[in-house]
Parts: C-alpha cells; sequence; structure tokens
C-alpha cells in the first residue's frame, strides 16, 4: 500500500490523520468537561429549567479549574514522570 | 465545532477543503448523537425512579424537559468559556 502512494501523498495523509485526531481529541475535551461540570454544578432536582446564580458561577470556575487540570496532567505525562 | 475550524478551510486547495469538511461533518454528527444519548441516560436516571406505570408521569416529564433544557444551556455556556481558554484571555477567580 505505502509503495502506491507518493512521498507527497504521504505526507497530506499524515497530516490529515493528526488533524483528525487533533478534532476528535478536543470534542471529546469538550464532552468530558461538560458533562463533569454539569454534574458537578447542576442540582439534580431541576426545580426549574434556568440555571441559576450559583450554579453559573460555579460552571464558570468549573470549566477554569479542568482546563488548569488537563495542562497540569498534560504537563507531567509529557515530563517523563511516571503516573505513580 | 467552533467556527475558526471551518475559518482555516479557505486556504486549502478545493478536493482537501471537501475532505476536511466531510471529516467536520461526520464528526459533527457523531457528537451530537453521543451528546442525545448521554444526555438521554442523564435525565432519565436523575428523574425516573418508580415503574407502577408504564408511561411517564406528569411529574417525570417536566423533570425530563427541565434537565434537558438545563444542560443545553450549561453546554452553550461551558462552550463559550472553553473558547474563551482557547483564545488564551484572562479569567478572574
Amino acid at each position: 500500500m505505502a509503495s502506491n502512494i507518493s512521498p507527497a501523498a504521504f505526507d497530506k495523509e499524515q497530516i490529515f490523520g493528526m488533524a483528525e485526531k487533533e478534532m476528535e481529541y478536543r470534542v471529546e475535551l469538550f464532552n468530558k468537561m461538560t458533562q463533569t461540570c454539569f454534574k458537578k454544578c447542576v442540582d439534580n432536582r431541576y426545580k426549574e429549567s434556568e440555571l441559576n446564580m450559583g450554579e453559573n458561577s460555579c460552571i464558570d470556575r468549573c470549566v477554569s479549574k479542568y482546563w488548569h487540570v488537563t495542562n497540569l496532567v498534560g504537563q507531567l505525562l509529557g515530563s517523563g514522570r511516571s503516573p505513580m | 465545532m467552533d467556527k475558526s475550524m471551518l475559518a482555516d478551510l479557505d486556504s486549502l486547495p478545493e478536493a482537501d477543503k471537501q475532505r476536511m469538511t466531510v471529516m467536520i461533518d461526520q464528526l459533527q454528527i457523531r457528537d451530537s448523537l453521543r451528546m442525545y444519548n448521554s444526555l438521554v441516560e442523564r435525565c432519565f436516571s436523575d428523574c425516573v425512579d418508580t415503574f407502577k406505570h408504564k408511561s411517564l408521569q406528569k411529574q417525570e416529564e417536566t423533570c425530563v424537559r427541565r434537565c434537558a433544557e438545563k444542560f443545553l444551556k450549561h453546554s452553550m455556556r461551558v462552550g463559550m468559556r472553553f473558547a474563551e481558554l482557547n483564545q488564551g484571555a484572562a479569567t478572574q477567580d
């Protein structure tokens, strides 16, 4: 299969593959963040359909902290330090 | 999906642009279906506890509607904050 592809085409395939993985990662990150913050911040008795002030504040802070945790864990993994 | 991904497509040759668009469309469809499934699971588990009847009771239906509406509003808000973080905007504690 590889022998049928020119070097330029191969590079393009790699670039497309990486672009797709990057997009999938970002979508997955957003989904995990959304679900995690919903679980942590929203009262599950659903007394009304609007987000209240406390929930809104919590959501904003939750997103920020989740983002920082993502970066921090990424740094720790990237530094070659083992998870232990 | 944020619009900035789509904006970058303009600089690509036509065939590549088309391929990228298909990729994004498929990702979007998959993402929507996944969100639908997880929302059903979440609202069902939060709102339905008794099984004396096989049809949804009024209280259960109200709860599910509120749950779904709240989640959609939540998701929009998270999306706005996520976009800000991606742009490196400073946020207050």
